[in-house]
């Protein structure tokens, strides 16, 4: 029997529901401390919305989502910020705030929580910018920035207030083929070197491969399989083998 | 109970129902509001941007269309009053409308137009592009930092171009009472004699109620917009008929209640 210290997430019988339209069905899942986890699916299997609920910024219907002791499901706004904090999430376009600097969206959350002299957060700023291998980009405005720096932009903010579990909403959609290659090793790398528990959510197979230790599978707001990338590509049930092969055949390997 | 605020909801819903959303949300917003403002957290920085934005940025065309309002109030009430020889009452006539109705009214009518839809639409883009989402997630409570400046920026600069607007409108009334004919100092004695400075404070305490009407509606729309940039458009035009809407009806009410008797 594991205690509560060897997980990051551990959701209990999760269900989300819009009026009468159940978007989560009796999710669970358990996130290891230190491990990367993929959520594989669709669009529209639920995988944002799942993702919001873990961070707290959607309300389950029902269910429990442990950090540690705390059930992030039962808390109430106020009550959830240190727990957020423990957290950094990537937005799927960033959500960068576009009227700040990089600079200024780095800071954003350190700026309201301590006590910290501003050339301190500048250093904070530039360390983290350059952990996300940016540099010289701190006084650019969001719209000055492709797709890739924004999303690297994203990831240096949720790092800024030193989080322990990381989670990616489709960190490689809409990149270049050699811009997704640099987001997964930058995911791998913040991982080892980090030590950062992170949570991908994607429906980029390749990706999902390359930076996994285990990946869950979610289809119509349900974990269909979870195990590890072998135990993945090995299974028996329907909806992965079809989700794999045509990931396959779209792919450029199987180009004629 | 703040909750509730964030809380997604589908866009289908009957008109009744509509409105008790509204309403509700409107109450939400509000109390979330004050009990931040409770606080004493405040982010001063964004406040004094709003103000910049809703207040000095917003004094030309107060200035300009409460001018006018005088000037068409004088044009007709010197030539009536002028017939029984008593042109110079005009002064009174455009005054008392000015100070009581036109100033507090067109002030916000106009701010409504302006600043409503532009904290509906920034708001809402924000919203729709997943930044509320983002501040949340980065601790910060977004009723702090972008519904209480824009509510606090609104109820100290509306008062202040509502007096803007007083002046604006009786110069425009001197204008043109002057040009056909009535002497200006019979004008001014008529403003002075026929208002007094309850009409002032009255106009005032009305304006400061449009105030919240704006800005929370403003922010109400914003928060609650869905879908892309189709959301946004629509949050901005909600945001700029109900505020107006809004604005005219408690008017009546305030003016049944501060000047009824008067
Ligand atoms: N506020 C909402 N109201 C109604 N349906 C919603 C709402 N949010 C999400 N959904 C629905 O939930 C499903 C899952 O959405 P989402 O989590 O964004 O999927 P994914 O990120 O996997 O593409 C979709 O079918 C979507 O239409
Ligand atoms: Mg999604």
């Amino acid at each position: 029997m594991r205690n509560a210290q060897d997980y990051a997430v551990r959701v209990d019988n999760l269900v989300y529901r819009v009026d009468s339209k159940t978007i989560l069905d009796s999710l669970n899942l358990e996130i290891r401390r230190g491990e990367v986890l993929s959520i594989m699916g669709g669009s529209g299997s639920g995988k944002t919305t799942l993702l919001k609920c873990i961070v707290g910024l959607l309300k389950p219907t029902s269910g429990a989502i442990w950090i540690g002791e705390q059930n992030m499901a039962v808390l109430s706004e106020a009550q959830r910020a240190p727990l957020r904090r423990t957290l950094g999430i990537v937005f799927q376009y960033a959500a960068l705030f576009d009227y700040l600097t990089v600079e200024q969206n780095v800071i954003f959350g350190l700026e309201r929580q301590r006590d910290i002299k501003r050339s301190e957060m500048r250093k904070i700023a530039r360390e983290r910018l350059d952990w996300v291998g940016l540099s010289d980009v701190e006084n650019l405005y969001p719209s000055q920035l492709s797709g890739g720096m924004r999303k690297r932009v994203g990831l240096a903010r949720a790092l800024a207030t030193d989080p322990q579990t990381v989670l990616f909403d489709e960190p490689t959609s809409g990149l270049d083929p050699i811009t997704t290659h640099q987001i997964d090793s930058l995911i791998t790398r913040l991982n080892r070197e980090l030590n950062l528990t992170a949570v991908v959510v994607s429906h980029d197979v390749g990706s999902v491969l390359r930076v996994s230790d285990r990946i869950a599978m979610l289809a119509q707001g349900r974990f269909v399989e979870t195990g590890s990338v072998t135990e993945i590509l090995h299974s028996s049930n329907e909806q992965v083998r079809a989700f794999l092969e045509a990931a396959r055949s779209t792919s450029v390997e199987s180009a004629p | 109970m703040e909750e509730q605020i964030w809380t997604e909801v589908s866009e289908k819903r009957g008109a009744v129902s509509a409105v008790l959303h509204f309403v509700g949300s409107m109450g939400l917003l509000l109390t979330a509001s004050l009990r931040s403002m409770a606080s004493f957290r405040w982010e001063w920085r964004e406040i004094v941007h709003q103000m910049a934005f809703i207040g000095v940025a917003s004094v030309p065309i107060v200035a300009i269309t409460t001018l006018f309002s005088g000037a068409v109030l004088a044009l007709y009430s010197a030539s009536l009053l002028m017939r029984f020889g008593a042109g110079s009452l005009s002064g009174g006539a455009v005054g008392l409308s000015i100070a009581r109705e036109i100033a507090p009214v067109l002030t916000a009518i106009m701010v409504a137009a302006r600043c409503g839809s532009a904290i509906a639409a920034q708001i809402a883009s924000m919203k729709v592009t997943e930044q509320i989402d983002a501040m949340r997630a980065l601790a910060v409570n977004p009723i702090s930092y972008l519904v209480v400046p824009r509510l606090v920026a609104a109820l100290v600069m509306l008062p202040i171009l509502c007096v803007v607007a007083n002046f604006a409108g009786i110069f425009g009334g001197a204008f043109v009472a002057s040009a056909l004919g009535v002497p200006s100092f019979a004008y001014f004695k008529a403003v002075q004699l026929f208002t007094d400075s309850y009409d002032l404070t009255g106009g005032i305490i009305k304006v400061a109620v449009f105030a919240v009407i704006v800005a929370l509606v403003g922010c109400q729309q914003g928060l609650s917009a869905q879908g892309g940039a189709a959301g946004v458009g629509h949050a901005t035009t909600r945001a700029v008929v109900i505020s107006m809407v809004l604005i005219y009806i408690t008017n009546y009410f305030l003016a049944d209640l501060l000047f009824a008797k008067t």
